[in-house]
């Protein structure tokens, strides 16, 4: 029983991860928050209730990343765009949250304001096997596998390619990568289009394992990646997995030993326990948190 | 019925104005659902369950939120840039839990027993807040904000306390919150802690900069605009999300400062220095 908790807490962790990797990765090159990411995060699985019935999962998902995508370019023209400076930190907030509110009141006229549900899997991925005597679903591990290859694939992205070679170029500066011959507007267009779509998988990926698709994932759920890119340290790939896995395995286990009340408390409790012991978060590296000292 | 609208526009008034006496020093806070809430619980618990009378148990209340958003702000005031704002989230998820957990305060069902709120009491509450604004913005502590909010490299290396004045303006910020939670509490009688979400924090930072973030009278305008509009306007009540993401997201495209806003001098200097940060 403990052991099924803990799987599900690392499912929902990786969940986490994926959404807080997108905050993650914005901060790191614009050094913005990016509201519309949670909201993004909610269209995700809209997305699946739409395409489900037409294709397999494996092309939902592609379709998910897609227009996640899409959106998250469109998030850069409409919100970003205009405020690049250092001095525009709230100002982008702010319209990004404004964009994020409209595309929420969309969903609500599209789709209403209550939870829907998703038409039901079948085939092998509804059955479950037993192991060591726990029993574990099949779609928990296609979920797993699928989260730690995109975060593998994303690591080989920043790390490998020519695009990821400019992206971390431009978060270090972007002054100095634009002398240098990289097409910055490029970069910032990439990295919203990588980390919108990552962040619509995810919504996809909990759509499915909950069977359910609701308008307000994105103030709860997606706002709780937030907390948590907080608690991995800002800009920092590596500390957003890490505590992503740890916060889903902690609700989990709160949830098994009967504090499920205090749930929704661990997380922001846990961020401001950080922000006040370690403000930089727990593995933040390198330059950009050495930066915001008053 | 108008005295409704007038009553909830008010509030938003109050809210408006404490999310800018926040912004003053330049943090921007989205926790005055949470320091609302943290007024509207306490002044009725001391107003219903203790029987004072309601001006100190405003004050009380007052203080109370103002010493909660010194204790959570401190963290995040010491460092630039976006922590406050998570902080503040952050805070305003675990006061709903914590509330929802407290039984003396009637916990998830809601609490009541709260009386007394009133137009001519909120009506006095915005002229006297009013004018505590407006004294602080003719002081030499407007000065003063102003430098920590334009610069604060620059205000520190100048003696400001840069820490302290942040903690001063945000917890006047949530004093001001807890006197519209009072008034709100005090006047539906019963609240329940889903009355203050994380999207009520939202919308008041929102009303304040469709008014404009720069002035005392912005918040007045975009309070009353976004509150009395839609109750008179079909459209508006039921667009009303995207109306107001819309508006808001074209005000900051183009007049960035807000609707009424005037340009002091330190906003053309902001401009001219981020000029030269794009060449640097």
């Amino acid at each position: 029983m403990l052991a099924g908790q803990i799987v599900n807490g690392l499912v929902s962790g990786a969940m986490y991860a994926l959404v807080a990797i997108g905050f993650t990765l914005i901060i790191g090159v614009l050094d913005k928050l990016n509201f519309t990411h949670p909201e993004v995060f909610m269209f995700g699985g809209y997305v699946g209730l739409v395409a489900l019935p037409h294709m397999p999962v494996a092309g939902a998902f592609l379709m998910a990343f897609v227009v996640g995508g899409l959106l998250g370019v469109m998030t850069e023209w409409v919100a970003f765009r205009r405020f690049l400076g250092n001095d525009a930190r709230t100002t982008a907030a702010l319209s990004s949250l404004a964009l994020g509110l409209i595309l929420t009141d969309l969903v609500h006229k599209v789709w209403g304001t209550e939870p829907l549900r998703l038409p039901p899997l079948q085939g092998w991925m509804s059955e479950s096997f037993g192991l060591l005597g726990v029993n574990f679903l099949n779609l928990q591990m296609v979920l797993l596998a699928v989260m730690f290859a995109l975060m593998w694939g994303l690591h080989h992205v920043i790390a490998h390619t020519r695009m990821g070679r400019q992206i971390r170029a431009v978060a270090e500066s972007s002054a100095h990568a634009a002398l240098l011959g990289v097409n910055v507007l490029r970069v910032n267009q990439a990295v919203f289009f990588i980390s919108s779509g990552l962040a619509s998988i995810a919504g996809l990926m909990l759509a499915l394992r909950a069977d359910t698709v609701s308008p307000d994932l994105g103030l709860t759920f997606g706002l709780k990646a937030l907390a948590v890119m907080a608690i991995g340290g800002m800009g920092d790939m590596r500390g957003a997995v890490l505590a992503g896995l740890g916060i889903g395995v902690l609700e989990a286990l709160m949830f098994h030993f009967g504090l499920g009340r205090l749930g929704e408390l661990t997380v922001w409790a846990a961020m401001i326990l950080t922000l006040l012991l370690k403000p930089a978060g727990l593995f933040a590296s390198g330059h950009h948190a050495q930066e915001q000292r008053v | 019925m108008i005295a409704d609208h007038l009553f909830f526009t008010c509030i938003n008034i109050l809210l408006a104005w404490s999310v800018y006496v926040s912004l003053l020093t330049g943090s921007l806070s989205f926790a005055q659902g949470a320091f609302m809430a943290v007024g509207c619980y306490a002044s009725g618990y001391f107003t219903a369950k203790m029987g004072m009378p309601m001006l100190p148990a405003t004050g009380l209340a007052a203080v109370i939120a103002a010493v909660i958003a010194a204790l959570v702000g401190y963290p995040a005031l010491r460092l630039r840039g976006i922590y406050l704002i998570l902080a503040t989230l952050g805070l305003t998820f675990c006061i709903r839990v914590l509330l929802e957990n407290m039984d003396f305060l009637g916990g998830i069902g809601g609490f009541g027993g709260m009386k007394g709120g009133d137009l001519p009491k909120a009506a006095m509450a915005v002229a006297v807040i009013g004018l505590l604004l407006w004294l602080l913005s003719i002081s030499p502590l407007q000065r003063v904000f102003d430098a920590v909010r334009e610069d604060d490299r620059v205000a520190a290396a100048l003696g400001i306390n840069v820490t302290a004045i942040r903690l001063v303006g945000f917890s006047a910020g949530a004093a001001i919150a807890s006197v519209a939670g009072m008034l709100y509490g005090h006047y539906m009688s019963f609240v329940r802690p889903e009355n203050f979400d994380v999207t009520l924090s939202i919308y008041v930072v929102l009303y304040m900069v469709l008014g404009g973030v720069n002035n005392l009278y912005g918040s007045i305008l975009g309070a009353a605009i976004m509150t009395l509009l839609p109750e008179y306007i079909r459209f508006l009540a039921d667009w009303r999300p995207t109306v107001f993401g819309a508006s808001v997201l074209l005000l900051l495209l183009f007049r960035p400062d807000g609707l009424l806003s005037y340009r002091p001098v330190t906003a053309l200097a902001r401009h001219g220095r981020s000029n030269v940060r794009k060449v640097a």
